[in-house]
């Protein structure tokens, strides 16, 4: 398989290996998200080496795609989920991004935010944050906020999310190699960090949550984002309350780090 | 089980104790914590941005004086510099695949004693056909393309869609719509597509069935051919190009007011509703890094639409062929067909001919011109002109064509006709096929590719009858 | 040319005789289809839907009252009324008919679909307030359970429908509703607006017309027997005493302070600023949710930056995004302006 690769443009030859669509075999999920337009399809295409279409209006990325590469001997499959501003509305766009976060298990979620809306593009990084801890936030596109006179303090940023927050500029594919570092010590399990979670919450809205979880924990005691369930119920989540009636909620337990649903994809 | 009961009881419960303002709350609360923690960690270098560009040049497209003409202007430049640019590697490539392969093919095939019908099926047909439609297509889409994604690189396509919305919100469509339009002109199939990023149901299927007046890239050689014939010759030769490219715009224009028109009918009868919603967020501006959008939209975008051209016209050169040269009752097939549909197609300004070629390219609307002068050819008995029957065959100067098409007794009537039947009538296999996908309903589908075919015929014909009656 | 112009008189008369088979209100082929869904199923779920509404209200219903509802005369009434009884979903005692608890939850389901498929009109589509009801009466009865969950899941379960009553649950349950008609307040009380009857449509229409809307807050100022003045959002509204009784409202426990001058998004100039702080409640569904995830919650700053040749939309810059709006949907977004000092440069 590695040898197939040989005249794959590499920059960083010892230890990655575009692997294209190739990805029979692989060790590690990674699931891409973010909102619209933040070169998530740019990040995809240098991590990958496939040479997926990047324009610049919002949404126009409306096919899915999947690829792989490789990272210091290890395989990775790449999912580009599709770009959303939120995961809390019922677009199907959504649905599917917040479906595959929550039930395909990703051993990575990479967010890919937009360094010049860093507000914006904060609210899905909470969000993603309710949902899963192992994730890493792409801080793209900072040339463009640094000639517009925004600068980003990433490791103070690093440090407000308990995530690894990496600084890119991706069409020019500065800051790749510590994006698949900090990819690579998240999936290893390495990061220790504490991921924030929402606290500013209305007292009559975390009174609610609280009361669900208590009758959550009892169905299910090992599931890690009880939280993020119940605000899902709360907003009548159908897919969520499905999940709850044919109890597949329970296998969200993190046991195996290679159980991957792969019917979501 | 007892407990899941419970969960799905407490859930219902404490939503009706909360009422509907969950989720505002929550947004509030997220963007409380995100702006705390943004706050926290920007450090603001200079806050006053000497000049901000991408302002300065909004403020120009978006203006009130320059925005529509720099649109038009935007659009006519493409399309001179593509009619322009296309001229000369389209001679080579058809000097390459016609006078030089083709001859070679044909002694080839004499040598090894091939039989006659499989020399013309194959050389005479498939490969003609092939070669034709290279040599067409290929220079101009590898112009159009990349010009193209360039401006989609650069931000400009949702301006265009924010200068035009006011026209989509009164036809009640959505102001997306002017995005998938755009997508339109390059490839009809991908603007249905791309009209999943409308998420009302209504508006995606208005964006999906009017698509179609887009007019696509199969149709722009076919535009520039005939305003180049028919329009260009009634103007002194110095400006004819020029008048040929703004009949082309013209032609180009029309079809935006008719999808808006088409839209406006649809909202206010069978897809009845207002407008809706329209939250576009306008990207900055972001300079294009031209090498390698030139080398994604020839790889992408060029070689596939090339790709599917070539697969559509093998067997339509086999088809033309055959048709061409299987008789009953002295006649060929074609032949049949042509004098059958003729009294009514002269009626309407058009000819049996070019409803038998609409029909042949109802695949790929790229072959239609090569197979109206083969269809001209053959039943004028012109033949000392063209090779042989059922041959497809690249004239060497427009004249030629030009004169084959008067003596099919072609007018500028005809002409222009022509065009605007190029504009108005069924989508092409594949986008019948794409809009079926996206739809999921075999009515819709009917409904898209019907609709504009009646429209064609009705406009050409009352185009005719006003023709007639005023000159 | 006088073929042409023959030709083109029958063309014209061709497309009219379509447009009079095809018209979208009175066309042929409408009516006909109109004609063809009154039918006998129709009748009954009609039928059932009155009944439980006269149980609702604690009005009795009789056969006479049935016919009146659906608009036929008594023999058919009776006939109707046989029907049902065959399936064992009502029963009458002394003229007064009641439904069985097979006839209830039968009610409820039609009520279920009617309500999330208007709740439905009002959030995901842009069909007029005016005609959400009637929608809502075809395909009551045409939506099979499993569409109608579906429908329900799609659009997030929501508990209300877009008047403010309770969407019965898929086991056939309804939750009770709480409120008294707006008549019933005195002068000096304060209510927010719970549920606003959308039958019969003569009166509705008018309370559109007032701009009501579910949750508005409101003071009675003077009451007398032919007129009630509310003010609300800054004005001065004299309504009739039934159109009162077709509003429902919560009576406040606080002091209500009203709101003067709310100013809206297209109130503003470019070159002023302004803060969010609300949007109006009948911005719903996916457009609310997406404003709001534009970041457009109160307390935001937005300002004009993108001005257009036809004058709409306006592009706003909102926490650093540059957000195309339509000038109908920045009515709904409720703002203050603030002062303008030069100094500051919103990310």
């Amino acid at each position: 398989m590695q040898s197939k690769c040989e005249n794959c443009p590499v920059y960083n030859e010892a230890h990655l290996k575009k692997l294209g669509i190739k990805m029979d075999n692989f060790d590690y999920v990674v699931a891409l998200a973010g909102n619209p337009n933040t070169g998530k399809s740019t990040v995809f295409n240098s991590l990958t080496g496939l040479k997926q279409h990047t324009g610049n209006w919002p949404g126009k990325t409306v096919t899915r795609a999947e690829g792989g590469f490789e990272y210091n001997n290890k395989f990775y499959k790449l999912v580009d989920l599709p770009g959303t501003y939120s995961l809390l509305s019922t677009s199907a766009d959504e649905e599917v991004a917040r479906n595959f976060i929550l039930f395909g298990k990703p051993n990575v979620t990479v967010v890919v935010v937009d360094a010049t809306r860093l507000e914006r593009n904060l609210n899905l990084v909470l969000q993603v944050l309710e949902i899963t801890d192992k994730t890493v936030v792409c801080l793209n596109l900072v040339d463009e906020a640094e000639r517009r006179g925004v600068h980003i303090d990433e490791k103070r940023l690093a440090k407000e999310l308990g995530v690894p927050v990496v600084a890119t500029i991706a069409r020019e594919k500065q800051g790749i190699n510590n994006l698949l570092a900090a990819i690579e010590e998240v999936a290893l399990g390495r990061y220790k960090g504490r991921p924030k979670k929402i606290k500013a919450l209305d007292p009559k809205i975390s009174k609610a949550l609280d009361k669900l979880i208590e009758v959550l924990k009892e169905e299910f005691p090992d599931t890690p984002n009880l939280r993020w369930v119940a605000m899902r119920l709360l907003e009548g989540d159908q897919s969520i309350i499905d999940a709850v009636n044919s109890g597949e909620l329970s296998s969200l337990t993190i046991k195996d780090k290679l159980t991957v649903n792969n019917e979501l994809i | 089980m007892k407990n899941k009961d419970k969960i799905i009881a407490a859930v219902n419960n404490l939503r009706w104790e909360m009422g509907e303002n969950f989720h505002d709350s929550l947004m509030e609360s997220l963007y409380t914590e995100a702006s705390e923690i943004a706050n926290k960690s920007i450090v603001l270098q200079d806050r006053k941005s000497k000049f901000d560009l991408d302002r300065f040049i909004d403020r120009i497209v978006t203006s009130k004086i320059w925005g529509f003409p720099l649109m038009f202007l935007i659009l006519s430049l493409v399309l001179w510099v593509t009619i322009e640019g296309s001229n000369y590697p389209s001679q080579w490539l058809s000097y390459l695949l016609l006078d030089t392969v083709h001859p070679v093919l044909k002694s080839f095939s004499a040598d090894i004693g091939l039989v006659w019908w499989l020399d013309g099926l194959l050389i005479d047909g498939a490969y003609l056909a092939m070669a034709w439609v290279i040599s067409v297509m290929l220079p101009p889409m590898a112009i159009f393309f990349p010009i193209f994604t360039l401006l989609e690189d650069l931000g400009y396509l949702p301006r265009v869609a924010f200068n035009l919305d006011r026209f989509f919100k009164a036809a009640g469509a959505h102001g997306k719509q002017a995005l998938t339009m755009s997508m339109g002109f390059g490839c009809n199939a991908a603007g249905v597509v791309a009209a999943r990023i409308i998420d009302s149901p209504r508006e995606r299927l208005i964006a999906i069935i009017t698509n179609n007046f887009s007019l696509c890239n199969g149709r722009w050689p076919t535009q520039i051919l005939i305003a180049t014939i028919f329009i260009g010759a009634l103007v002194p030769s110095e400006i004819a190009g020029m008048a040929a490219a703004l009949s082309v715009v013209a032609v180009a224009l029309l079809g935006i007011v008719l999808s808006l028109l088409v839209s406006w009918f649809l909202s206010k009868s069978v897809l009845k509703g207002e407008a809706s919603t329209f939250t576009l967020e306008l990207p900055p501006y972001r300079p294009p890094r031209v090498l390698q959008t030139l080398y994604t939209s020839l790889i992408d975008r060029t070689l596939i639409v090339l790709w599917r051209a070539i697969v559509f016209a093998i067997p339509a050169g086999l088809v033309i062929w055959s048709i061409s040269n299987i008789s009953l009752n002295d006649l060929s097939l074609a032949e049949h067909f042509i004098f059958a549909v003729d009294p009514v197609a002269i009626f309407i300004g058009l000819n049996g001919v070019i409803i038998l070629a609409y029909v042949i390219a109802i695949p790929a609307n790229e072959i239609v011109i090569p197979t109206i002068l083969m269809l001209t050819v053959l039943t004028t008995g012109l033949a000392e002109l063209g090779q042989g029957t059922g041959v497809m065959f690249e004239m060497d100067s427009l004249q030629d064509t030009a004169s084959i098409l008067t003596a099919g007794g072609w007018t500028v009537l005809t002409g222009i006709n022509v065009m605007l039947f190029s504009l108005i009538h069924n989508p092409c296999s594949t986008t019948i096929y794409t809009i079926y996908k996206e739809t999921g309903s075999m009515k819709w589908t009917i409904v898209s590719a019907i609709l504009p075919l009646v429209m064609g015929f009705f406009v050409c014909f009352v185009v005719t009858q006003l023709w007639r009656i005023f000159s | 040319m006088i073929d042409q112009i023959i030709a083109l008189a029958f063309a014209l008369i061709f497309a009219g005789l379509l447009a009079f088979i095809f018209l979208p209100e009175n066309g042929m082929y409408n009516r006909w289809k109109k004609r063809r869904i009154d039918s006998r199923k129709m009748l009954i779920e009609n039928g059932l839907k009155f009944i439980y509404d006269c149980e609702y209200k604690h009005l009795i219903c009789t056969l006479n009252a049935l016919a009146g509802n659906l608009g036929i005369n008594a023999d058919e009434a009776a006939k109707i009324f046989e029907q049902m009884d065959e399936m064992n979903l009502v029963k009458m005692e002394n003229e007064k008919i009641t439904l069985t608890d097979e006839g209830r939850s039968y009610a409820l389901k039609v009520i279920r679909v009617h309500r999330l498929w208007e709740r439905y009109l009002a959030d995901e589509t842009s069909v007029h307030q005016l005609d959400w009801h009637d929608r809502a009466e075809i395909v009551e009865h045409f939506l099979s359970k499993e569409e109608t969950d579906k429908l329900a899941a799609r659009i997030g379960n929501p508990v209300l429908d877009p008047h403010g009553d309770p969407i019965p649950l898929a086991d056939g349950t309804i939750p009770k509703m709480s409120g008294i008609t707006l008549n019933k307040l005195t002068q000096g009380d304060v209510g927010t607006i719970v549920h606003i009857e959308d039958e019969p449509k003569a009166v509705y229409s008018q309370i559109l017309a007032f701009g009501f809307y579910l949750g508005m807050d409101f003071t009675v100022l003077r009451k007398s027997d032919d007129r009630i003045v509310i003010e609300a959002d800054g004005e001065e509204v004299k309504i009739s005493p039934i159109v009162a009784e077709n509003i429902t409202v919560k009576k406040q426990e606080q002091e209500y302070t009203p709101v003067t001058n709310r100013l809206n998004l297209s109130n503003l100039k470019p070159g002023e600023k302004a803060k969010v702080i609300g949007l109006a409640s009948n911005c719903r569904g996916s457009q609310r949710r997406r404003l709001m995830d534009f970041g457009i919650i109160p307390g935001t700053t937005i300002e004009i930056e993108m001005e257009n040749p036809l004058g709409d939309p306006l592009g706003y810059r909102v926490r650093g995004t540059m957000l195309a709006i339509r000038k109908n949907q920045a009515e709904m977004i409720y703002i203050e302006k603030i002062k303008t000092t030069e100094d500051e440069y919103a990310v």
